[in-house]
């Protein structure tokens, strides 16, 4: 026998009665355990014996109500009234009661849960893409207190100048003068080195890091330690690196003796002294490297792009991150530091003059390394759409939801009409429908969680998987926890509260009257639903046409002439210097290259570059003859390229006037350059520019223009045009070059031919990284298609929805219609005129909702125009594609049970209808 | 209990009335009133024992009934409720309202009261 006194006990404690209460618990305990012993004699099992002895306790009120200490709400109270009653007893009892009505409908368990999980889903999965690049796209210590430290321009105003690196001993001046800042370190952008290792050569990312980078983000390492102050100071003796987490993890198996372990790295060994902590991959928030090698090993490590980096004023290739002492505002670092700028200026005219240094929050800088950009990172705007098409998508959920359980409540009315006949009151049912509605939505935000991280693993793995590790990987987090869970309850509410008000005005003589399906109730139901439904058509057609935009524009973008082919193209990039080749073996290793890719069959042309199509190198402080700088602060900045014979004719960039590098053009022959359309028509409009010269930054020698070439893109597609000049190799020696390589055919036939040639010429160089034309365009637009891509999932995903939606509600109108229906067709309408009956009520509501979000869907495009390119955002492919798919489908949604309506038989549907 | 009607007065004093008839031939504990009025309804009627026991209380502080708890050999204590003179006479004016009470109903639904 279960003890019932101990239940008893506990179920009375709660209610504290003034008096009497041990001889009801006496009582009620006899009365329990006689039952029981009757049931049991009766041949019920034990378990349901017990079940059912116990549920005699399920309602407590009427104990509380007459025996507690309150008089006044005894008389207040009537029995089965639990309105007067203590709020927190009734959510008990709500809480326990709502699971075991959910239990008894699963197949509308599963539907809600499946449906509102997905629209959960897709919020949670944007979210913990915004969670991660936008609130916090640094996972430093107090990332509020850190700016951005860079050089500008002095005639540009400070708010739009462009961010430019700093050189090393203007960034230690700046570290020793301040007043401002608790710390100020430099770190350079990731540069290629190579590993050697037993196997072969690998490609790595390293940043050049300042001793103290890691102690003034105020991070701990996730294994062993950073670096020592020695290990910045003693000229690059001290040969050691610390490693990306996620490098660790992925390519070195995150196993312990990583400390230690020594890798070689551009022919020098380093040690690993310790690991990052995990997910911070340096100051830019979307791509990190796999290292971090101490400044003093600038030169060591890369003697060719960082030559004199340490000594060289003019050499600026660090960028500058500071922590604000407490109690600095930003606007005070600035002044300080510009009056630091300006003695520097004074001092080091040659490298300085005309230049000053800005202090930024530190958000302008962790999504690009220049942030030469205005205006908001594209990234906020895509979150922004992104969040805006996920929540249609919840709304949408949502509705159906709303739109099940109105169909629901009608048939429940009954029920509720006995609870109010009871004695219930309004709110109280009310507040337990509420109840149930807000569980299910917690049970969805939990399949809705299991939704969303499957959509950040597929986001995840869209990353290319060669630089896995060095980019940004969203994560779910507490934040994105506490987002869900908001949503969720939020979701309950907002799918709940319409029902249960609904619900809760059962009239309860109508509801008595066995009548569940009076005329006018139903038809308000539906109206109701109506106007839902239109709301989710509009709401689709909203998240379809952006969608839609968004598609053409990209496919414009794919259009886009970049001004040099793609469709044969494919480049390999390579650092001899990095395997330890001298100048000449350099010089003949590309030379031998260029030769014997050239014989290959299928292969038109061949040449070398300095840099990758779209990845230009930008320089600052162009001098032109006829153009003598104004002051010094008035610089020219142009994209520089070192190319080799044949480049023109490889990249296909037509030359407009005089002539191509030739052999002629050597070392002791006279300094020579090429030079795009748009310089020669800013700088020397009305003259052809053949025979003018230019100086090159940096350089001491002027160089005689030769030749004028079309202007192409050189930093992204379809850029505004930007000045360029041409070098040739012979005259401009670099030890890292590109090799551009054009195809008779589809380039992909010749890459493995290509590159055997390339390791015959010289079998320690690295062939780093391979392109085809069309995968420099797909990378150049990696963004843009993975925003379409998402809203493409997240626009069907709204429509499915609403289809669903939009069957549920003809289909649900048709039942309560099939009396009318089955009296139509008994008078003689034919299945025809039925059928288009139906379609008619349903597509009317499709051609509302089409309306009315077009209009929507105008306003709220106008506010994207910016981000589109190529159309406008009244496009009408887009609009048209958008509305009729969306028609096709709501055609195909009303029509299923337009179709079962017509082939009602009148005799069935009049008798049961 | 399983009394559906919108005045919960009206049914509040029909239940006071069926404890009370049930105790009028001899006395009874809260177990056997709970059984009579289930089998003597036909399974029709009902009481929990969170309803029941807080009646039979509300009559004891009333007067009309009196407990006590009963020692017999070989048996748990139980609480016995009989009723008092004062719970006569209120069972007879009830039961007379009541009589009045289904008759004009009756008149009016149509249904000829034996």
């Amino acid at each position: 026998m279960p003890d019932f006194r101990k239940i008893v006990e506990e179920r009375i404690a709660p209610l504290h009665l003034k008096a009497s209460a041990e001889n009801l618990i006496e009582e009620v305990t006899l009365h329990l355990e006689e039952r029981y012993r009757e049931l049991r004699s009766g041949g019920v099992p034990e378990e349901e014996a017990y079940r059912e002895t116990v549920a005699e306790l399920d309602d407590m009120y009427p104990i509380e109500a007459e025996l507690s200490g309150n008089p006044a709400r005894q008389e207040a109270a009537p029995p089965g009234d639990a309105s007067k009653g203590n709020l927190g007893v009734d959510l008990w009892r709500d809480l326990r009661y709502a699971p075991r009505m959910l239990r008894h409908n699963p197949v509308f368990v599963v539907f809600v849960v499946v449906t509102l999980a997905l629209g959960i889903g897709a919020n949670t999965t944007v979210f913990t893409f915004i969670n991660t690049l936008v609130l916090n796209p640094l996972p430093v210590y107090k990332p509020a207190e850190l700016v951005a430290v860079a050089t500008a321009e002095m005639k540009s105003t400070a708010k739009s100048a462009a961010a430019l690196p700093i050189s090393y001993p203007n960034l230690k001046d700046y570290r020793t003068k301040n007043e401002v800042f608790s710390s100020l370190a430099g770190y350079t952008s990731p540069h290629i080195v190579t590993l050697q290792t037993n196997s072969g050569s690998e490609r790595m990312f390293s940043e050049l890091v300042t001793g103290d980078y890691f102690t003034a983000l105020g991070l701990r390492p996730a294994k062993g330690r950073f670096f020592s102050p020695d290990e910045d100071s003693a000229g690059g003796a001290l040969a050691v690196a610390v490693m990306n987490y996620a490098t660790w993890q992925g390519r070195f198996g995150g196993t312990d003796d990583v400390i230690g372990k020594t890798l070689r790295l551009n022919g020098i060994v380093f040690s690993v002294i310790g690991v990052a902590p995990p997910r911070f991959i340096g100051v830019n928030a979307i791509f990190g490297p796999d290292l971090w090698i101490p400044s003093a090993m600038s030169e060591r490590l890369l003697p060719g792009e960082m030559q004199n980096a340490l000594e060289d004023r003019s050499k600026a290739v660090f960028l500058g991150v500071a922590r604000l002492r407490p109690g600095v505002s930003r606007a005070q670092a600035t002044a300080d530091i510009a009056t630091i700028a300006s003695g520097l200026a004074r001092a080091y005219p040659d490298a300085n003059a005309g230049r000053t240094a800005t202090v930024r929050p530190i958000a302008d800088v962790i999504f690009s390394a220049d942030s030469s950009n205005t205006g908001p990172p594209p990234v906020l705007l895509a979150s922004a759409v992104l969040l805006l098409v996920v929540g249609i998508v919840l709304l949408i959920a949502c509705s159906n939801v709303t739109n099940l359980l109105l169909a629901r409540s009608a048939a429940w009315q009954q029920e509720i009409a006995v609870r109010l006949a009871m004695g219930a009151s309004r709110s109280r049912l009310m507040r337990q429908l509420l109840t149930e509605s807000v569980l299910l939505g917690l049970l969805s935000g939990i399949a809705g969680l299991l939704v969303g991280y499957a959509g950040q693993q597929l986001l995840n793995s869209l990353r290319p998987a060669e630089v896995g590790a060095n980019m940004v990987a969203p994560h779910m987090d507490g934040n994105v926890l506490a987002f869900t869970l908001i949503v969720s309850l939020v979701t309950g509410f907002i799918f709940g509260t319409v029902p249960a008000w609904r619900a809760s005005r059962v009239s309860v003589a109508e509801a008595l009257k066995e009548e569940t399906h009076t005329a006018g109730r139903s038809r308000r139901r539906i109206t109701f639903a109506n106007a839902l439904l239109v709301g989710q058509v509009a709401f689709s057609f909203i998240s379809l046409v952006t969608a839609a935009l968004f598609l053409r524009s990209i496919q414009r973008a794919y259009e886009i002439d970049p001004g040099f082919q793609t469709q044969h193209l494919a480049v390999f990039l390579t650092n001899p210097g990095q395997a330890g080749y001298g100048k000449a073996q350099t010089k003949a290793f590309y030379k031998d290259v260029r030769e014997r890719v050239t014989a290959l069959p299928g292969v038109e042309s061949a040449s070398w570059a300095s840099s990758l199509p779209l990845w230009g190198r930008v320089a600052s402080g162009l001098e032109i003859e006829g153009r003598e700088p104004r002051s010094k602060a008035d610089t020219i900045t142009t994209v520089v390229n070192t190319v080799d014979l044949d480049y023109f004719k490889t990249a296909s960039i037509g030359l407009v006037r005089g002539r191509d590098f030739s052999r002629m053009d050597g070392d002791n022959s006279t300094a020579v350059a090429i030079v795009n359309e748009k310089l020669a028509h800013d700088y020397w409009p009305g003259a052809n520019g053949i025979g003018k010269h230019v100086q090159l930054p940096g350089e001491k020698i002027r160089r005689e223009v030769i030749g004028v070439v079309k202007t192409a893109n050189y930093s992204a597609l379809g850029e505004p045009p930007q000045p360029c000049v041409y070098m040739p190799l012979e005259q401009d020696f670099s030890d890292a070059m590109v090799l551009y390589v054009r195809s008779k055919a589809e380039p992909q036939q010749i890459l493995t031919a290509v590159q055997r040639e390339m390791r015959l010429a010289g079998p320690e160089v690295l062939v780093n990284d391979v392109r085809t034309g069309s995968t420099i365009v797909d990378q150049a637009l990696f963004g843009a298609r993975l925003g379409v891509a998402l809203l493409s999932v997240f626009g069907l995903l709204a429509l499915g929805l609403a289809s669903v939606g939009l069957y549920g509600v003809v289909a649900y109108s048709v039942t309560l219609r099939k009396k009318e229906i089955g009296v139509r067709m008994a008078l003689g309408a034919a299945q025809s005129s039925v059928l288009r009956l139906v379609l008619k009520q349903g597509m009317s509501l499709v051609l509302t909702g089409v309306l009315i979000g077009f209009a929507a869907a105008m306003a709220v495009m106008r506010l994207l125009t910016r981000a589109l390119y190529g159309v406008g955002p009244s496009d009408p492919v887009s609009v048209v594609g958008a509305a009729g798919v969306l028609l096709a489908i709501a055609l195909v949604a009303c029509y299923l049970p337009a179709r079962s309506a017509s082939r009602l038989d009148p005799l069935v549907a009049l008798r049961e209808g | 209990m399983a009394l559906t009607a919108p005045d919960h007065e009206w049914k509040k004093g029909s239940a006071e009335l069926l404890v009370l008839s049930l105790l009028e031939g001899r006395p009874r504990h809260g177990y056997e009133i709970s059984k009579l009025i289930q089998m003597r309804s036909g399974g029709a009627l009902r009481f929990h024992v969170t309803s029941l026991y807080p009646l039979l209380y509300r009559l004891e502080k009333r007067g009309w009934v009196e407990g006590r708890w009963v020692e017999k050999a070989e048996q748990r204590r139980r609480r016995y409720y009989t009723l008092t003179a004062e719970g006569r006479r209120m069972l007879r004016s009830q039961r007379k309202s009541w009589r009045d009470f289904v008759t004009a109903i009756g008149r009016i639904i149509g249904i000829e009261h034996a």
